[in-house]
């Protein structure tokens, strides 16, 4: 392509804004433009350094993140100290997202692994949003519902697996 | 040498010009650093008023404008529906009821004024009289010579400032509307960007503490605001009824000093009382004027309905703290500094209370530290 042409219509700029890494993350997949200029107005971008906390179990949290750019490690701390890693997350992964609706403790720890920009979306905000912009909020609601309810059912099919498992090994230790 | 030093001549003559040069700049700027103050205060003293008045203001618009941006109108366009409303409304209310003649009304009140005063003192002193054939002990005060003075004083005081407040109003009425447009418009974006300045590790905390705070405060300012007027309208129809002249006056001073709590709305009601006891005597007019700033304004209208609905629990300040507020008002910021004193520390109580009630749910020693101490 003739790049004068290709310079105005740049395409790779859209893909540099915070609207667009927004529509990648599948809770706000269902939001239309306008309503992910909205949302850009309502999240917050924060820069962490690298061995940072984003927060640590018990506290109780305000919001979900997402990842822009950079790592986080999600893991929890035993009595003794001890850590287990409980998962690795890269750019577009989320976490975080029980605290967005209710103030419940959050279960894990996370920590930056290096330089990493994190989008930030907090439940006083969402609080807000849903008085003054209903329709959007409720898109991001559902996408939110939708979330937690594959995780969910993620859940209560490694739930059955394990009990099968569990019958089957009972049933081999009886013989 | 300057191969032994690892630097050209040329390399050394700007670092030591660099370091004289900062140096001096260094001790310019320690010298001058308490001109730098007063020169800042200088250059902000008369904006504290309209940035605080403008705030008040965008509080109180602040659901209005919100209305209509729900109509799908965009903000700025819905704050110039809002100003264009709010500025017919003030003419139509002018145009119905006529604009009282505030005037002529205060030129007046400046010629009664003396005759009021000597007239209280006259009566204070016939009180006087009584008492001291029962109590001779207090002949030593001279109680009414005293009161006299003073309020002579206090008068030339008013009289010294009307002028000046007359350009400061003026002043007002054009940076208000303005100030309170960008406060309006921007509100969100402005305490966004000062909210992102703190440090990650407290960002969740303060952005939770900002939203309860914002609440109570929005809620706070608008409950007082609207309790004030209210007051006010109400005193203005009830002194209406009577022969009293100033009712609009009277009102004005009643609802301003309503804002201050317990104190405020017996000076308020002061100079009503005074002027219906000089001008209309001891008689049944009198008796309704004290009916409807006691019992109709405070006890019936501010305690029962008022205070319950518009304000909540959380803003009573002891009374200890509101007489300091008056008092270190008044020394700040003269007879506004007292009215607007209480609700400053209300707010500022409002600030510490919910921040106490944020750390105790959350528990920020938890937060922070594991239970072996060690900062996380």
């Amino acid at each position: 392509m003739n790049p004068f042409w290709s310079n105005i219509f740049r395409s790779n700029g859209y893909k540099q804004t915070l609207a667009y890494f927004l529509s990648t993350i599948p809770m706000f997949k269902e939001l239309d433009d306008r309503e992910l200029g909205f949302l850009e107005n309502i999240v917050h971008v924060r820069n962490y350094e690298a061995e940072e906390i984003v927060f640590s179990e018990g506290d109780v949290g305000s919001g979900m993140y997402s990842i822009r750019s950079g790592k986080v490690q999600i893991f929890n701390r035993d009595e003794q100290g001890k850590e287990t890693e409980q998962a690795l997350l890269e750019v577009g992964d989320f976490f975080g997202e029980v605290a967005l609706t209710a103030s419940r403790p959050r279960c894990a720890s996370a920590r930056t692994t290096e330089p990493t920009v994190l989008v930030g979306l907090f439940r006083s905000d969402m609080l807000e949003a849903v008085r003054r912009h209903p329709v959007p909020s409720a898109k991001i609601m559902l996408g939110l519902n939708r979330v937690i309810s594959d995780r969910l059912l993620q859940c209560s099919v490694q739930l059955e697996d394990l009990k099968q498992q569990l019958a089957a090994s009972q049933k081999q230790a009886d013989e | 040498m300057s191969s032994q030093s690892g630097m050209s001549r040329a390399q050394v003559a700007v670092l030591y010009l660099t370091l004289t040069a900062a140096i001096a700049t260094g001790i310019a700027i320690y010298s001058s650093a308490s001109t730098v103050t007063v020169l800042f205060k200088t250059a902000t003293t008369g904006l504290f008023l309209p940035l605080l008045l403008s705030l008040i203001v965008s509080f109180l618009l602040d659901p209005v404008v919100q209305f209509f941006e729900d109509k799908k109108i965009n903000r700025t366009l819905s704050i110039f529906i809002v100003y264009f409303l709010m500025s017919a409304l003030i003419f139509l209310l002018l145009l119905i009821v006529g604009i009282p003649n505030w005037e002529g009304m205060i030129n007046a009140l400046k010629a009664d004024f003396p005759r009021y005063i000597s007239r209280a003192i006259e009566w204070l002193s016939g009180l006087l009289a009584v008492a001291q054939q029962h109590f001779p002990f207090i002949e030593n005060y001279d109680l009414a010579e005293r009161l006299r003075s003073t309020s002579q004083s206090f008068f030339g005081l008013i009289l010294m400032e009307t002028p000046r407040s007359a350009i400061k109003i003026g002043s007002l009425l054009l940076l208000v509307p303005l100030f309170s447009f960008f406060f309006l418009r921007d509100n969100r974006r402005i305490m966004r960007s000062i909210i992102s300045l703190t440090p990650n590790r407290y960002f969740e905390m303060v952005l939770d503490i900002y939203a309860h705070v914002s609440w109570q405060l929005s809620h706070f300012i608008r409950g007082r605001i609207l309790e004030a007027l209210i007051i006010g309208i109400v005193i203005w129809l009830g002194l209406s009824l009577t022969d009293i002249r100033y009712a609009p006056i009277l009102a004005v001073i009643a609802g301003a000093t309503n804002l201050v709590p317990y104190i405020g709305p017996l000076i308020g009601m002061i100079p009503g009382l005074v002027i219906a006891l000089v001008d209309l005597g001891m008689g049944g007019q009198f008796w309704w004027i004290l009916c409807v700033y006691v019992l109709i304004a405070q006890i019936i209208l501010d305690n029962f309905i008022l205070i319950p609905i518009l304000i909540s629990k959380v803003s009573n300040l002891h009374p200890l703290w509101v007489i300091l507020a008056i008092i270190m008002g008044g020394k700040l910021y003269g007879v506004m500094g007292m009215i607007i004193g209480v609700p400053i520390a209300s707010i500022i109580n409002i600030t510490f209370l919910e921040i106490h009630q944020y750390r105790r749910t959350f528990n920020l020693y938890n937060r922070y530290f594991t239970n072996r101490g060690k900062l996380l």
